[in-house]
C-alpha cells in the first residue's frame, strides 16, 4: 500500500494502550531534517577513553566543544586553552566557557542549551552499557556520515533498507514473516522488526558458525529524540543479542558524527571482535544513500515522498522530531517524559547478558 | 536601496606594471591595466574609443600615459582623458568627450580592485601582501566555482601535504558580513579514512566574500597554530572562465613534520583545471547554504 498523506492516522499508528498526539501542523512530507535544531539535551561527543589532558575537538550544531581532562575529570569549553581569554557571552556556558559535562556509559556527554537545566536526569538510558563504561576499545569505534543527522536517524529506524543496502551483513529480503510495531512518547520513538524464517545474516554464518539457512530476528530501534542518540538491538535465533549505542550527533547541520559502541561481550570470540567493525562496512553502505538524500531535504518542496507500511516508524519519527522543534521554537525545552527511565523492558533486553 | 559597487580584484600587484599592459576582463568587460610613471595603478576599458581597437595591444609611454598600437592615440589614465594624437602637433586640446572608459582602482594586500563604476568610494583593503602568489584560469563559470569552493575545495586548490575532508566543523554562516566556514583537513599519507577518524589534525577557516567570492583561508593545526594563510579571488572572466588571482604566506611556527614540510612557492596551488567527472558528482550542501545566506543578505538589503 502507498500513500503520500500528510499525516497517517494515528489509529493505524498508535499502539495499543498509547495516547494519540494531537494533530499539529507539521507533516511527514514537509520534513526539513536539516533545519531542527535540538537543544536542552546531552549530546554523546567522544569516548571516555578517547579525552586526555590534551584538547581535543568536537562540535554541535557548529558550536565548538574543546574536551579535556582536569584532575582526570572531563570538562569542555568553547575555546581552545591555547586561545586564551576570549570574549564571553555564550548562553550555553558559564562565566569561563564552560559547558555541562557528565561521564556516563564509557561516553562523555556535553549539554547544548541552557547550561541551568542541564540535569542528569535528563541522560538517556543505555541498560545494555556499563555505567562505568570499560568496555573493550575494539567494542567501539567512530563513522561519520555527510547528511543531516536526523536523516542517519531515519535511516536507522527503517530497517527494511537492510534487506537491500546490507544485505550481505545482514541477509536478503526473504522472510516467512515481518511485522513492525511502533510506539513512541515526546522524546523517544520505538521500533520493533520481528521477522520469521529470515535468511541468516551472512555475518552470524561466518562468524558464529550458524548453520541453519533461516534465523527468527527481533530488532529493536529506540531512539532518542533531542540527544540524537539511538539503540538498535538486535535479537537473532539461533545467533546471538547485538546491542548498539547508535548516536547521531549534529557536528552541522548536515555532517554527523557516531562515536557508537556495540556491546558484543555475550557473543563468541569471532563474532564478539568482528561485528564491532562491521560499522565500518554497513556505514559507507548507509552513507552511499544518505549523503545524497541529504541536500534534496534540505529545503521545502511540495512533492510529497511516498510511503509503505514498512514506514510506519520513520513518519513517526518525522512527526515526533517536528512536534518537539515546534514545541522549542515556542519557547518550551521541558521534558514531558522521562529519557533516563531504564528501558531494559521496552526494547526487549535480556537482562541476564547485560547484568552490570 | 542599490546593491554597492563591486571591486574584483582583477590582477596581482606584481601583474601590473608600468612596462607592459594587462589584459584582464570582468565578465564580458575586458580592461586593460597598468602603472603610471608615480606607480598608480590605472584602468580602462580595454577599447580605444577612436577605432575600437585594444588598447592592451598598445604600450605605457615614458610619462605613464597609455598609447594605442593602431594609431598612436595616448590617454593619460587618471582621468581616462585622451592626451595626444600623433602628428597634431600643437593642437593637443581635445574636448572632453574625447576619452577613454576609466574604471575605478584600488591597490591593497598585495591584489589590484577594480571597480565598473569609476566614482565608487575605494573599499578598506590591507597594507601587508601574503608572498607567494599566482594566477590561474578555469574553464568554469565564476559562481559555480565558488559554490565548488564551498562544497569541495581539493577540485580547485592545493595544500602541500593536506587532504580536505568532506567533514565540517563549523557549516557556512555569516559573520562580519564574510561567509564563514571550517572544514576539518588530515595530512596525507597514513591516516584513517576521514569517514572513521575520531579526530583531524588540521582544519581550514574560510571567510568567502558573498559578492565576489574573494575567499581568505587559514589553515590551523589543533593547537590552534596558523600553518598557512591565503586569499584566492575568483573573478568572472570572458566566456564564462573564471579568473583565479590567489597569494598565500607560510606561518612561522609549524609544529610537526606535515607543517614542516610546507615551504617553497608550491605549498599552495589553485589549479588550472577542475575534474569534470568529481565535479559533476559532488553534491551541493555548503553552496546551498551559501545561497541562502546571500539571498538573505539581499533581503534584507532591500528591505533598508
Amino acid at each position: 500500500m502507498l500513500t503520500t498523506i500528510d499525516r497517517p492516522s494515528d489509529a493505524r499508528f498508535a499502539p495499543p494502550g498509547r495516547v494519540p498526539l494531537p494533530a499539529l501542523n507539521a507533516g511527514v512530507n514537509n520534513w526539513v531534517p536539516h533545519d531542527l535544531v535540538m537543544r536542552d539535551t546531552w549530546f554523546p561527543l567522544a569516548h571516555a577513553a578517547g579525552i586526555g589532558t590534551r584538547p581535543v575537538r568536537r562540535s554541535v550544531y557548529s558550536h565548538p566543544y574543546f574536551l579535556w581532562r582536569e584532575d582526570g575529570v572531563a570538562v569542555a569549553a568553547d575555546h581552545h586553552p591555547n586561545e586564551g581569554c576570549m570574549a564571553r557571552g555564550n548562553p550555553m556556558t558559564n562565566a569561563f566557557g564552560r559547558y555541562p559535562v557528565m561521564e556516563q556509559y564509557g561516553i562523555v556527554w556535553g549539554w547544548f542549551g541552557n547550561p541551568d537545566a542541564a540535569d542528569p536526569v535528563h541522560l538517556p538510558s543505555l541498560p545494555f552499557l556499563p555505567p562505568k563504561g570499560g568496555l573493550p576499545g575494539y567494542m567501539t569505534g567512530t563513522v561519520r556520515f555527510d547528511c543531516s543527522a536526523p536523516i542517519s536517524l531515519e535511516n536507522l529506524i527503517d530497517l527494511t533498507h537492510a534487506d537491500f543496502l546490507h544485505a550481505n551483513v545482514v541477509g536478503d529480503e526473504k522472510s516467512e514473516s515481518e511485522s513492525i510495531e511502533v510506539s513512541w512518547t515526546s522524546e523517544t520513538v520505538t521500533m520493533v522488526r520481528s521477522c520469521t524464517g529470515k535468511t541468516v545474516a551472512p555475518v552470524m554464518k561466518f562468524f558464529s558458525g550458524i548453520r541453519q539457512p533461516t534465523q527468527n530476528i527481533r530488532q529493536v530501534i529506540h531512539i532518542y529524540l533531542r540527544s540524537h542518540c539511538a539503540i538498535a538491538y538486535g535479537r537473532f535465533s539461533p545467533g546471538d543479542d547485538v546491542p548498539l549505542f547508535h548516536p547521531c550527533v549534529p557536528e552541522t547541520r548536515d555532517r554527523t558524527r557516531l562515536d557508537y559502541v556495540m556491546n558484543t561481550s555475550n557473543a563468541g570470540f569471532m563474532f564478539r571482535h568482528v561485528m564491532p567493525k562491521a560499522s565500518y562496512l554497513v556505514s559507507r553502505q548507509d552513507s552511499s544513500m544518505t549523503s545524497p538524500q541529504s541536500p534534496r531535504y534540505m529545503r521545502q518542496t511540495k512533492r510529497r515522498d511516498l510511503h509503505s507500511k514498512f514506514d510506519a516508524a520513520g513518519q513517526r519519527y518525522r512527526l515526533l522530531m517536528q512536534d518537539l522543534a515546534a514545541r522549542q521554537a515556542a519557547g518550551d525545552f521541558a521534558y514531558r517524559d522521562n529519557v533516563s527511565a531504564d528501558c531494559g523492558d521496552l526494547i526487549g533486553l535480556r537482562r541476564e547478558l547485560f547484568a552490570f | 536601496m542599490t546593491q554597492p559597487p563591486i571591486w574584483w580584484s582583477l590582477a596581482r600587484s606584481e601583474e601590473v606594471t608600468g612596462t607592459t599592459l594587462l589584459a584582464a576582463d570582468i565578465g564580458d568587460q575586458p580592461v586593460v591595466l597598468w602603472r603610471d610613471k608615480q606607480g598608480v595603478a590605472r584602468a580602462l576599458e580595454d577599447r580605444c574609443p577612436h577605432r575600437r581597437a585594444p588598447l592592451s595591444l598598445g604600450c605605457v609611454r615614458g610619462n605613464g600615459w597609455i598609447q594605442c598600437g593602431y594609431h598612436g592615440w595616448s590617454y593619460d589614465g587618471a582621468t581616462g582623458r585622451l592626451a595626444e594624437i600623433p602628428n597634431m602637433k600643437g593642437d593637443q586640446r581635445f574636448p572632453p568627450l574625447y576619452k577613454a572608459e576609466r574604471f575605478g582602482v584600488a591597490e591593497g594586500g598585495g591584489l589590484v580592485r577594480v571597480c565598473l563604476d569609476a566614482n565608487a568610494a575605494p573599499p578598506a583593503l590591507p597594507a601587508a601582501a601574503l608572498k607567494l602568489s599566482g594566477t590561474s584560469f578555469v574553464a568554469m563559470a565564476q559562481d559555480r566555482y565558488v559554490a565548488a569552493l564551498f562544497d569541495a575545495p581539493g577540485l580547485l586548490i592545493g595544500i602541500r601535504g593536506v587532504v580536505f575532508t568532506p567533514y565540517l566543523m563549523s557549516e557556512l554562516r555569516e559573520e562580519d558580513g564574510k561567509l564563514v566556514m571550517e572544514r576539518s583537513c588530515q595530512w596525507k599519507g597514513f591516516a584513517w579514512p576521514s569517514a572513521f577518524s575520531s579526530d583531524f589534525p588540521i582544519t581550514l577557516t574560510t571567510r568567502t566574500d558573498p559578492e565576489t567570492g574573494e575567499t581568505g583561508m587559514v589553515l590551523r593545526d589543533t593547537e590552534m597554530n596558523t600553518l598557512l594563510t591565503a586569499v584566492v579571488a575568483p573573478v568572472p572572466a570572458a566566456r564564462g572562465v573564471t579568473a583565479i588571482r590567489w597569494r598565500a604566506a607560510i606561518g612561522a611556527k609549524r609544529p610537526g613534520l606535515h607543517a614542516k614540510l610546507l615551504v617553497g612557492n608550491s605549498a599552495f596551488r589553485v589549479f588550472q583545471a577542475v575534474d569534470a567527472a568529481a565535479l559533476r558528482v559532488l553534491k551541493p550542501s555548503a553552496s546551498l547554504h551559501g545561497d541562502d545566506l546571500r539571498t538573505a543578505r539581499l533581503a534584507r538589503s532591500e528591505a533598508a
